[in-house]
């Protein structure tokens, strides 16, 4: 029940909003209660998995542990960013920014968004996931054309054109991946279980070209370099809760396809040949991020390069496997808290500054007090600063690799250095330097700083304290890994 | 493996690939809608006979669906944009034309190279169209990268589902017949965006051509 709750309130929600026609107030209330009766059913699927291992209905959909780690992370920071959006919205609405008719569009889409990422992660079959990966592209793709300046155009068109073809190959593989339960005859819904257990009937040349193409495919959507080029443009055009979500939520939901295929892959063929390739993919992002974020002017477009890094920190940790898969799978519940906090204060920033340019946006700390702490906390915690979990989950990672990619450890080493030197150099100008005159003190609302502080708050417990059942849950996530 | 012998298959399999060479060597944004047109009427014909062999009133129907969406109802979208946007003007590509041939050329001989014929195993019998349908992966996605016109880059990512789709006819890799209804579905919404996308492209930057989109690199 719970289950079914989580797919039809996003899609009752989509619906209710279409019937709205004027009220913003209304818009808010849908979009709250929603997001509200979602993590609640969130709440008892991760119950019932934790006591059961699985939540199942009819076969046709299933949450596993990974699956619950998932689901918690888009439950959890989709309320943010919803409660967040209504502020926001409101804020642009009257200073004429936007008009009613594209904040109703924005909700209808981010409902549909929000309904094809819990799709994509509790369906069984690999083809109505990838359905529902393609389908955030498309509920997505007028959120990032939002505010309709040619940019956003062109970011939105180079969204929806790179993510298609690379939706288009991961498709490709993701049928190869059917072949071993196909030619056995079997008609119906293929779920993931039956492809863990064909894969003795899977030729390993094929299992291979398979993940190849599942990796470039859904790696596209993931940011992995050299398939991220759509990822700073759309993550600094689209609204801040919409990148909140892009970036803390949805890159995540691509990354459990690639894992869902990266077991059945290694089952047949041994964990080396995933392992390599995340590795590669994994620290050519971190690389590359690294130099791109050293040299940033735009502060949308850092974090958007932030992700990247991050994607490529979890890859890495996913291709070392044992303990790296378990503080890869950590570092992805901490990216989402930090990355969803961080978009969420750039949306503050915007709306003071008005500009997404660092050479724009001095002195935060007396402009937006609030707001340049959570900004400020949030940076060091994604660099991997002590105390905050990513240093413990950055060095977990980075000790799995050790022995056996010593190599590796040390450019990734060196490349966080660089990121924390490029962080460290922007962000103490942006919130430290001398603010320019006439520019006005305070928060715009007291709801636009009051999600990202439960996500830093949040943030802040699960680096110290990580609760028993949770451990469990991650521990179960990674069994396969 | 299919409902048509393997000489026929491979005809029209030779028909879908020659369809994307002659994407590539047309001048006219007509003239790449209608080979599109032409091609998916292929596929559609492909999965008729699907439908057929399984005896499947409901993938008959999904058939039909796809027929419609991609027969009829994309290049209406693809026309009307035309129309609207008086787009008769010929298409502009990155490489030249001789280029192009040498690119065309190194995709084919690729696509029958060691890298790609031990995905033959798949389907024993049809090797050869198999590897014809891995070539037209290999050529849409160039005419993707290719062409500056935006109508074309639609077509282009079209043509490359039709390619995968013959390919998973050949090797018996198809989706079941809902999967396919979700599958055509999410097409039929892409074919509405990606051309709404345009009509918001020449609005804004008086052309359908990508390469005038300059707005990012500016910033």
């Amino acid at each position: 029940m719970a289950l079914l709750l989580i797919i039809i309130v996003p899609f009752i929600a989509f619906l209710s909003s279409l019937l709205v026609r004027k009220s913003l107030r209304a818009l808010g209330c849908i979009v709250v209660c929603a997001s509200i009766i979602e993590f609640a059913a969130t709440l008892v699927v991760v119950a019932s998995v934790l006591q059961n291992g699985t939540y199942n209905l009819n076969g046709y959909l299933s949450v596993d542990a990974l699956g619950s780690v998932l689901m918690m992370i888009l439950a959890f920071a989709g309320a943010m960013a919803s409660w967040y959006s209504v502020s926001y919205l409101k804020i642009e609405m009257e200073k004429k920014i936007i008009g009613f008719s594209r904040v109703r569009q924005y909700f209808i889409l981010l409902h549909l968004f929000i309904l094809a990422m819990f799709f994509a992660i509790v369906t069984t079959d690999p083809i109505f996931m990838w359905i529902a990966i393609e389908a955030t592209t498309l509920s997505t793709a007028f959120l990032i054309s939002f505010y309709n300046k040619p940019s956003a155009i062109e970011a939105a068109w180079k969204y929806l054109i790179i993510n298609s073809v690379g939706l288009l190959l991961g498709f490709f593989g993701t049928l190869l991946f059917l072949y071993p339960a196909q030619h056995t005859g079997f008609v119906g819904l293929i779920s993931w279980q039956m492809l863990l257990s064909g894969t003795s009937a899977f030729n390993p040349f094929i299992a291979k070209t398979a993940f190849i193409f599942v990796l470039i495919g859904f790696g596209t959507k993931v940011g992995l370099v050299p398939m991220h080029t759509w990822l700073p443009d759309a993550h600094s055009k689209a609204s801040a809760p919409i990148s909140s979500l892009l970036s803390g939520v949805l890159l995540n939901v691509a990354f459990l396809a690639v894992l869902r295929f990266k077991a059945v892959v290694d089952l047949t063929v041994g964990k080396d040949f995933s392992g390599g390739l995340l590795i590669f993919f994994g620290l050519l992002s971190i690389v590359v991020a690294a130099f791109i974020i050293y040299i940033q002017k735009n502060y949308k477009r850092l974090l958007a390069y932030h992700s990247i890094e991050h994607m490529g920190i979890i890859s890495l940790g996913f291709g070392f496997g044992g303990i790296g898969s378990f503080a890869a799978l950590l570092h992805m519940v901490y990216h989402s808290l930090a990355k969803s906090s961080l978009f969420l204060s750039s949306g503050n920033i915007l709306l003071k500054y008005s500009s997404t340019k660092m050479d724009n946006v001095k002195g935060m700390i007396k402009t937006l007090p609030v707001t340049s702490i959570l900004f400020f906390v949030g940076f060091l915690a994604m660099a991997g600063v002590p105390p905050f979990g990513i240093f413990i989950t950055e060095y977990s990672i980075l000790s799995a690799g050790i022995n056996g990619h010593p190599v590796v450890v040390i450019i990734a080493l060196l490349s966080f250095a660089l990121v924390f030197a490029g962080i460290l150099r922007h962000v103490t100008v942006m919130i430290f330097g001398d603010s320019k005159e006439g520019i006005p003190r305070g928060e715009a609302g007291v709801w636009t700083v009051v999600p990202p502080i439960i996500l830093v708050v949040v943030l802040i417990i699960l680096s110290f304290f990580i609760p028993t059942a949770m451990q469990s849950l991650l521990h179960s996530a990674v069994i396969n890994y | 493996m299919s409902y048509f012998t393997s000489q026929f298959l491979f005809f029209l399999e030779t028909v879908l690939f020659l369809s994307v060479i002659f994407m590539h060597l047309a001048k006219k944004n007509f003239a790449v809608i209608f080979l599109y047109a032409l091609q998916s009427f292929i596929v559609t014909f492909i999965l008729f006979s699907s439908s057929l062999k399984e005896d499947s009133l409901l993938l008959m129907a999904v058939a039909t669906a796809t027929f419609f969406v991609k027969v009829v109802i994309a290049p209406c979208f693809f026309f009307g944009l035309m129309k609207k946007h008086r787009l008769q003007f010929s298409v502009s590509t990155y490489l030249n034309g001789p280029m192009t041939l040498i690119v065309l050329t190194l995709l084919t001989a690729f696509s029958y190279s060691h890298f790609f014929r031990p995905l033959t195993i798949l389907s024993p019998y049809d090797g050869n169209a198999l590897l014809l349908a891995v070539g037209m992966i290999l050529i849409s996605l160039f005419l993707i990268v290719n062409r500056k016109g935006v109508l074309s880059q639609m077509v282009g990512i079209l043509s490359l589902e039709n390619a995968i789709v013959s390919f998973a006819y050949i090797t018996g890799l198809e989706a079941s017949a809902g999967a396919q209804v979700g599958i055509l579905f999410d097409i039929l919404v892409w074919i509405v965006i990606a051309t709404g996308f345009a009509s918001m492209i020449y609005r804004h930057f008086g052309s359908l051509d990508s390469s005038a989109m300059q707005h990012l690199k500016e910033e």
